[in-house]
């Protein structure tokens, strides 16, 4: 089964989803499923099991069948005892959401979710999904067994940069006949930062140099200049460097992928500005070429400033100035 | 909504242990119908399953779907071959059970096989068509157990092919098979109580509203209505009960114990018959005795005659009482039926012979068994009284080379009787009842067979008195002058032990025995003793639980008698109240940990400010909240900001300590927000020196 309610038109879903919401107390980090925001319906293969059971008193009736009518009702108790059970396996559970790693707008954004309960009980099969899961997954899945907590990551389809909330994620379980569709709406509180997606193309540059619409447009600046750079080192390959800039020689002598590094002089010092780029590119577009230069700027070991319209980062490099960067860009508001 | 518009995801292949789990359902669901099965249908079930099985390791060798509804169709014909009909008990559960094997081949998906274990449900119901007894309703427990074990399996299954989410780990192996079964057997105890409420409390209602179509070759044990050589004698090898008898005082003695079922008044030369509708307008019967009052509980025979003690003197309403003084129901008897009567242990009946009786009970075939004609005439010659002939046959059976014995050499031909009487001279009682029968018509004396059951044994421990087909048996009345129709039993002259204790006394030492006697020793004989007063007080409460015993059963626990209506409400009360109480025991709320005390004072401080009209939005972070709450309320600033400092530390900070906690919750205690127009100003941000 999917995560959707079962046997339930989509108006009434939202319907319902909005009054729940209403219901739901403001969004936390850490939510215990309260009873009062546990929900309840039978599924498809319950009203299956019920119609059975109902043909089955009905036979019985008929032919005065006492051991029939045993069947029904011991039946029928059976069914509305697994409610009780489908509801307690959510009741009281504590969803903590954990702070998730920022992404690049495209990318899954990954929120650490971990369930734990106060007692030692099995509370296997419990399925996550959220509002804006990516169609295509399956639920999260996790089964809590005789274990204080188990962890498990939800993810979000993102599209754009800025926050991402799971909004509202729904916890829900059939566990154990796959009778009855339980589930609670938790608000979660918790945020992951979406970059711009980075550009295609990627940029050599050059500290010092003022660069103008004309190179950004045509791409890459001609390999030629990268002998005047500095040698640095040798490092770790990455996704992205360039094949020129391969470590051949190192790469032959120990099997793995290097690339040669350049520095350039510290003194030296780039500015990715706003205004330079191409007017008439609209403003994700820029930004998405701002994050990828940022990305190449770093990756190249370059010291760079970022302006924008309403904000200045001073030249800096590192991995701290790098995110400080790609937040602005993030959450950059014209 | 993404939620609401995301597909229906059906899991294209459960894990093979889903599918062992369904045949293994099946299976068990099926066992009990085997014996009922053709056997072609058997075979034709079981390579159905293992073909299945197989396709787990080769799943290219799944059938197509024509070969499938090939099956389908050759399996119908058959059935029909068979039984007439493929809607009746057997062919349906036949049929059924065919389908399901079939359905199992094209199931792929979850809801697939939760369909095949809701109608597994089903057939288990159609075996209580046949038999409800112990160990049928033992096995239909077991069966449920293994039946949830099989849907907890395929509910756990689900989902985990192609779970995307990065942890590949197989998830159907998560919950140990003892789990599952703990599971299992803890809901079926629990569902236990729920159910006895419903089963008391569920108006019954008489009466079928359908009903199946008729079968043939549908074997019953049991009395048949016509008496030829050997069919009584192959009675005798089952021991599966025909009644049970509960007396209100003493049972009478063993040789009283003569239950009357069917008069056979016809002779054709070889068999003996009921005939024609005997028309004599009213039984006469004289008690000459005190009546016995008993009540009989009569298992299912698909017959409508119905068993009493010799001679019913008084019937319930609804039962037919004829001149023959046999008793009918006036329908077939296919449930457990009980019945109160009481009889005269000695009586006259008929002292006035009807000309139709006197008629019938000297009709003599056409032709046939000269000798037994020429030996009934010289008696009659010889002997003036029809009491002496009786006797003096009586004397003749017990003093010559007569044997009573359950294997007897074959009487074909027409002269069967003479062949009996004066040639092998080694008979069962439907022998010397028919020989007996027809030489006191030959010597001009009325006389008739009467089938029945003679004996039964008494359950010492609940003084019930347990008749079985072994007891089967066949005997004689004769007319007499004043005494009107009278018993006469052959077979006391010559085995007198059949009557005076049971049939294994009476026959010789060198007799091969059927398997229950054999068995019927010692401890054995305790046992059954036990089993059957057991399996006695189930057929009376359980099996036999009916709309009168549901009204006197009520009326004992509320004093009146209960309307429809009332009953309703009664059940669906009392049952609430149960699954209540059930579901208290399963939820436990008073262990149930409640809100963490860091959240929970949090959750304090925002409703306190919700009710000055600062609601915290949803996905806005506390600090924001603080913020905003801050502006709207700016007198309590400072405090605002102290309690979302602290509750920040609290919450993100690894090592905050108790301290900082009860100060956080002084702090939210103390708090008390005051209207932006409000005037009161009675608490200063308390605990500023909580930093």
């Amino acid at each position: 089964m999917a995560a959707e309610l079962p046997l339930l038109p989509g108006f009434m879903q939202r319907m319902i989803q909005r009054w729940a919401s209403r219901r739901q107390p403001a969004a936390q980090a850490e939510i215990t499923v309260q009873r009062r925001q546990l929900y309840i319906l039978p599924t498809r293969q319950g009203l299956l099991f019920f119609s059975i059971l109902l043909l089955i008193l009905i036979g019985a009736i008929n032919y005065e069948i006492n051991l029939g009518y045993m069947l029904a009702f011991l039946l029928g108790s059976l069914g509305l005892l697994a409610m009780v059970y489908t509801h307690q396996n959510l009741n009281g559970l504590q969803v903590r959401v954990h702070r998730a790693e920022p992404v690049f707008a495209g990318q899954d954004a990954l929120f650490s979710i971990s369930i734990s309960q106060q007692g030692n009980d099995l509370h296997p099969a419990l399925q996550l999904r959220s509002d804006n899961s990516p169609a295509s997954n399956q639920p999260t899945r996790l089964d809590l067994l005789r274990q204080r907590s188990v962890n498990g990551s939800l993810a979000l389809a993102t599209s754009q940069r800025g926050y991402i909330t799971p909004g509202m994620v729904k916890l829900f379980s059939e566990y154990p006949l796959g009778l009855f569709h339980a589930w609670s709406w938790l608000k979660l509180d918790a945020q992951c930062l979406v970059y711009p997606a980075p550009a295609p193309q990627h940029f050599k540059l050059r500290a010092g140099q003022q660069q103008n619409n004309k190179n950004l447009r045509d791409n890459q600046l001609s390999s030629d200049k990268r002998g005047s750079d500095d040698f640095a080192g040798i490092r770790q390959y990455q996704l992205g460097d360039q094949r020129n800039h391969m470590a051949w020689k190192a790469i032959a002598r120990t099997g793995q992928l290097q690339t040669l590094q350049f520095s350039q002089d510290a003194s030296e010092e780039l500015w990715l500005r706003w205004d330079q780029l191409d007017p008439h590119l609209d403003i994700e577009q820029k930004l998405s070429i701002l994050c990828r230069m940022v990305l190449d700027a770093d990756q190249q070991g370059l010291r760079y400033g970022l302006q924008l319209p309403d904000s200045c980062l001073e030249p800096n490099s590192g991995l701290q100035h790098k995110q400080h960067c790609l937040k602005q860009l993030a959450l950059f508001a014209h | 909504m993404r939620v609401a518009l995301s597909r229906l995801i059906d899991v294209k292949n459960l894990p093979q242990q889903s599918v062992s789990w369904v045949v293994l359902s099946l299976v068990l669901v099926i066992t009990p119908h085997l014996p009922r099965f053709p056997l072609w249908s058997v075979f034709l079930i079981a390579a159905l399953f293992i073909w299945r099985l197989l396709c787990i390791k080769h799943p290219r060798w799944l059938p197509p779907k024509w070969l499938l509804l090939l099956i389908i169709i050759v399996a119908a014909w058959g059935l029909f071959m068979h039984f007439g009909t493929v809607f009746g008990k057997t062919a349906g559960s036949v049929f059924l059970s065919l389908l399901l094997a079939i359905k199992l081949h094209e199931s792929r998906s979850r809801r697939d096989y939760m369909l095949l274990i809701a109608l597994s449900f089903f057939i288990i119901v159609t075996n209580f068509l046949f038999s409800q007894s112990i160990p049928t309703v033992v096995f239909m427990l077991l069966s449920v157990i293994v039946l949830l074990m099989s849907m907890i399996h395929i509910n756990l299954a689900q989902d985990t092919i192609g779970d995307t989410s990065g942890n590949s780990r197989s998830h159907s192996h998560n919950l140990s098979h003892r789990d599952k079964l703990k599971l299992a057997s803890r809901l079926l105890l629990q569902a236990l109580p729920l159910m006895l409420i419903m089963f008391v409390l569920f108006p019954r209602i008489s009466g079928p509203l359908w009903q199946l179509p008729e079968e043939k070759n549908v074997a019953v044990s049991g009395l048949s209505d016509r008496m030829e050589p050997g069919n009584i004698s192959a009675l005798i090898q089952s021991s599966a009960v025909a009644f049970r008898a509960e007396f209100d005082r003493q049972p009478p003695p063993q040789p009283q114990l003569y239950w009357r079922a069917l008069v056979l008044w016809t002779f054709d030369g070889r068999s003996w018959e009921r005939g024609k509708h005997n028309p004599t307008p009213q039984a006469n019967i004289q008690p000459l005795a005190d009546p016995i009052d008993y009540r009989i509980t009569l298992e299912p025979h698909q017959q409508d005659w119905l068993f009493a003690l010799d001679m019913p003197l008084n019937v319930p309403d609804n039962i037919d009482y004829s001149s023959n003084f046999e008793l009918r129901a006036g329908e077939k008897i296919s449930s457990l039926y009980q019945y109160r009567l009481s009889s005269v242990p000695e009586y006259i009946i008929q002292p006035q012979l009807s000309p139709w009786e006197r008629s019938a009970g000297l009709k003599m075939p056409a032709e046939g068994n000269p000798q037994t004609r020429a030996l009934g005439r010289q008696l009659a010659q010889q002997y003036t009284e029809p009491q002496q002939i009786v006797s003096q046959v009586l004397a003749m059976f017990n003093a010559e080379d007569y044997h009573y014995t359950l294997n007897p050499p074959l009487t074909p031909g027409a002269d069967s009787v003479d062949q009996f009487l004066f040639q092998t001279r080694r008979g069962f009682c439907e022998h010397y009842a028919g020989s007996f029968a027809l030489l006191m018509r030959a010597a001009g004396v009325p006389a008739r067979v009467v089938l029945g059951y003679q004996g039964g044994t008494l359950n010492p421990l609940n003084q019930v008195v347990t008749v079985r087909q072994s007891e089967a048996h066949a005997w004689v009345e004769v007319w007499l002058e004043q005494q009107g129709w009278l018993r006469v039993d052959p077979t006391a002259a010559i085995a007198p032990q059949r009557i005076e204790r049971n049939l294994n006394a009476a026959l010789d030492a060198s007799e091969v025995r059927p398997l229950h006697m054999q068995l019927n020793s010692g401890l054995m004989q305790q046992l059954v003793f036990y089993w059957d007063a057991m399996d006695n007080q189930w057929k009376q409460w359980v099996i036999g639980y009916d709309d009168k015993l549901q009204q006197a059963l009520l009326n004992k626990l509320f004093n009146q008698k209960l309307p429809f209506a009332e009953m309703i409400v009664y059940m669906l009360v009392s049952f609430m109240l149960m699954l209540l109480v059930i579901s208290l025991f399963i939820m436990r709320p008073w262990q149930r940990p409640r809100m963490e005390p860091v959240q929970r004072s949090y959750q304090q401080f925002c409703n306190k400010l919700a009710k000055r009209g600062v609601k915290r939005q949803d996905h806005e972070g506390p600090m924001d909240f603080a913020q905003r709450a801050a502006q709207q309320l700016p007198q309590q600033a400072a405090s605002i900001e102290l309690i979302s400092r602290a509750y920040m530390r609290l919450r993100y900070q690894a090592n905050a300590s108790d301290k900082l906690l009860a100060q956080f919750q002084r702090l939210v205690k103390q708090f008390k927000p005051i209207d932006r127009g409000g005037s009161k100003t009675d608490n200063p941000p308390a605990g500023g020196s909580g930093k």
